[in-house]
């Protein structure tokens, strides 16, 4: 989630292949997929309550964001745009009432290695996500680009371009609404 | 503020600008609730390896759309093959010949500008220049028809004797060497 | 005597293995670099020796010397190669299965990893108690499932699921092009996985069609 102007190793950078993609190569948008399908996919995931609703927005975005490829001001910073794009995919899903309450927590536990503590672990992912899910989709996204991907308030405040001070008022109302979510589903 | 409202301290220990060590030893059990409530969050990464090529066939499709439907009126099998990718190689539904138990598979590509393409696979030693397609209809479909023993083979296009290009409408696994192969399973 | 016994059943093993390496050699000559068949045939013997299949090796150098790619990349895929097949042995070993294993079954194996299962998605297959030739479709199967985007839990289940129904080799095979088909109608891989291991479920439940033979392994062990 941090990185903006490209793969930061070997091959060519996101501006190159935007640039390529626009003068007709059309194939080489899918190493821009390959490259940033997964690494924004537990953000879709968590927002969204599901990977299966997290494909579906990400493929969604990435149709998107070729379409629009070419008001793609800085090509360089194409993942900051792209991530735009899909987050405006996700809260679209949102407002269609089409959030999904997750069971992959459980499923994360490997079969044949349950165990009480996986078990208990597995369950109380749930609950959390649960939670998340009966949050506002600005409450839950500030915590989960904090909470889950570990960006600090200044990054988040970059990348969502407002202040810190805002995000912190949403985070704490958060906070008091996952506790009391938690605490009735105790 | 209502009785599941954190504390504001407890809030910063959620923030991470405080230890439990720094709360009021009144406030260490709510801070300790705040804590276990964080590490229920799930931070396992998500992987969606199919959005790669569900995205290349939709764009495909979409372009597909607003191309001349002459194509189509070939055949219904190179039509259905042709609706989906930017360059697309299909095999055929692959049908068995009993003597020898060896099944007979047809590969198609539409290759718009190209002027050679082959097929090379774990069938015959990855040789890029062994197995070519013949140029059929309108000129950018290309077909070649394959016996090959029952079994999985996997296989890549070879266009213009240099691009290697895998059929997306085909299940596609890493080749080891940052790019996909296509697979096929008799 | 036994001694001797033990000296010469050695020697033997040496001369099949050297034996192994010179095929190694003909089949990679004038294909690869000498430092990437050099690599192969070291790689390839030490799996000869493991009970591994080499050819997996031998197809890989070739592929990524076909591509172009460079050498430092075909070695680092070809050690990935030997750590897939390890894997898939460990697997059908816990599987309960026995030496020698099958090196096909190894091979199929080795694919499903490549397309992204685990090695307990192996030996879950490989319970089925299926015989040998029916469990090596499964794996390939499998991994064709999971290149379609299918995520390994679903794809043991319905793999499994359609094992154990008694299914055809046919019916197997059939399976990736009607996940294609739900999928081209709008559901996700893992939908339309689940929903046609649900069909499969309730095909076992009426048991396996009559001419279908015996499993040719043991019983697999219970589950831990």
């Amino acid at each position: 989630m941090h990185a903006e102007t490209g793969a930061g190793g070997a091959g060519p950078s996101d501006g190159e292949i935007v640039r390529a993609v626009l003068a007709g190569d059309r194939e080489r948008y899918a190493v821009l997929v390959e490259r940033y399908r997964d690494r924004y996919a537990r953000y879709a995931a968590r927002m969204l309550g599901s990977t299966d609703a997290a494909e579906d927005a990400v493929q969604d975005a990435f149709v998107r964001a070729y379409d629009q490829l070419a008001q793609c001001q800085d090509p360089n910073k194409f993942v900051g745009w792209f991530f735009l794009i899909l987050r405006n995919r996700c809260f679209a899903e949102q407002r269609k009432g089409r959030s999904h309450v997750s069971l992959d927590a459980a499923g994360a536990v490997p079969t044949g290695e349950r165990s009480d503590v996986a078990t208990e672990t597995a369950e109380r992912r749930r609950a959390l996500q649960r939670a998340l899910m009966g949050l506002t989709g600005e409450q839950r996204e500030v915590f989960v680009l904090k909470h889950v991907e570990g960006l600090s308030y200044m990054e988040i405040a970059e990348r969502l371009n407002t202040s810190v001070a805002s995000l912190k008022m949403r985070m704490h109302r958060a906070y008091d609404k996952l506790r009391e979510q938690l605490r009735e589903h105790a | 503020m209502t009785t599941h409202d954190f504390h504001p301290q407890v809030k910063q220990l959620l923030d991470g600008e405080l230890t439990l060590t720094d709360l009021p030893p009144e406030l260490r059990a709510e801070g300790e609730e705040a804590l276990r409530l964080l590490a229920a969050v799930d931070r396992e990464p998500v992987s969606l390896p199919a959005v790669t090529w569900r995205v290349m066939a939709a764009l495909e499709r979409k372009r597909q759309r607003r191309w001349t439907r002459a194509a189509w009126l070939l055949a219904p099998a190179l039509a259905a093959a042709a609706a989906l990718v930017v360059l697309l190689g299909r095999p055929s539904r692959p049908t068995a010949s009993a003597p020898t138990g060896m099944v007979t598979v047809r590969f198609v590509l539409v290759a718009p500008g190209a002027h050679q393409v082959c097929v090379a696979g774990t069938f015959n030693r990855w040789d890029p220049a062994a197995t070519p397609l013949v140029r059929s209809g309108s000129g950018d479909l290309w077909v070649a028809t394959l016996s090959l023993p029952p079994g999985q083979h996997q296989y890549a296009f070879v266009v213009d004797g240099a691009r290697w290009v895998p059929d997306p409408t085909a299940p596609a696994i890493d080749d080891g060497f940052g790019r996909r192969n296509s697979v096929l399973t008799l | 005597m036994r001694c001797l016994g033990g000296l010469l059943l050695g020697l033997a093993a040496l001369a099949t293995t050297l034996d192994a390496q010179q095929t190694i050699a003909e089949r990679l000559s004038g294909r690869v670099s000498p430092e990437i068949a050099g690599l192969v045939q070291d790689l390839g013997g030490a799996a000869l020796q493991r009970g591994l299949p080499a050819d997996p090796l031998i197809q890989k150098a070739i592929e990524g010397n076909a591509k172009g790619v460079p050498e430092e990349r075909i070695a680092a895929a070809l050690r990935v190669v030997v750590t897939q097949l390890d894997t898939t042995a460990a697997a059908l070993r816990n599987a309960g299965f026995e030496n020698p294993l099958d090196t096909v079954e190894i091979t199929a194996g080795a694919f499903a990893i490549t397309a992204g299962l685990h090695g307990r998605d192996i030996t879950a297959l490989a319970r089925t108690g299926r015989p040998t030739p029916d469990v090596i479709v499964g794996l390939r199967v499998a991994g064709t499932l999971a290149a379609l985007g299918v995520p390994p839990a679903e794809t043991v289940t319905l793999v499994s699921q359609t094992l154990r129904a008694g299914a055809s080799p046919g019916d197997l095979l059939a399976l990736p092009g009607r996940v294609q088909s739900e999928v081209a109608r709008g559901a996700t891989p893992a939908q339309a996985a689940a929903g046609l291991a649900r069909a499969a479920a309730a095909q076992a439940r009426h048991g396996p069609p009559p001419d279908h033979g015996h499993p040719s392994h043991p019983p697999a062990p219970p589950h831990p």
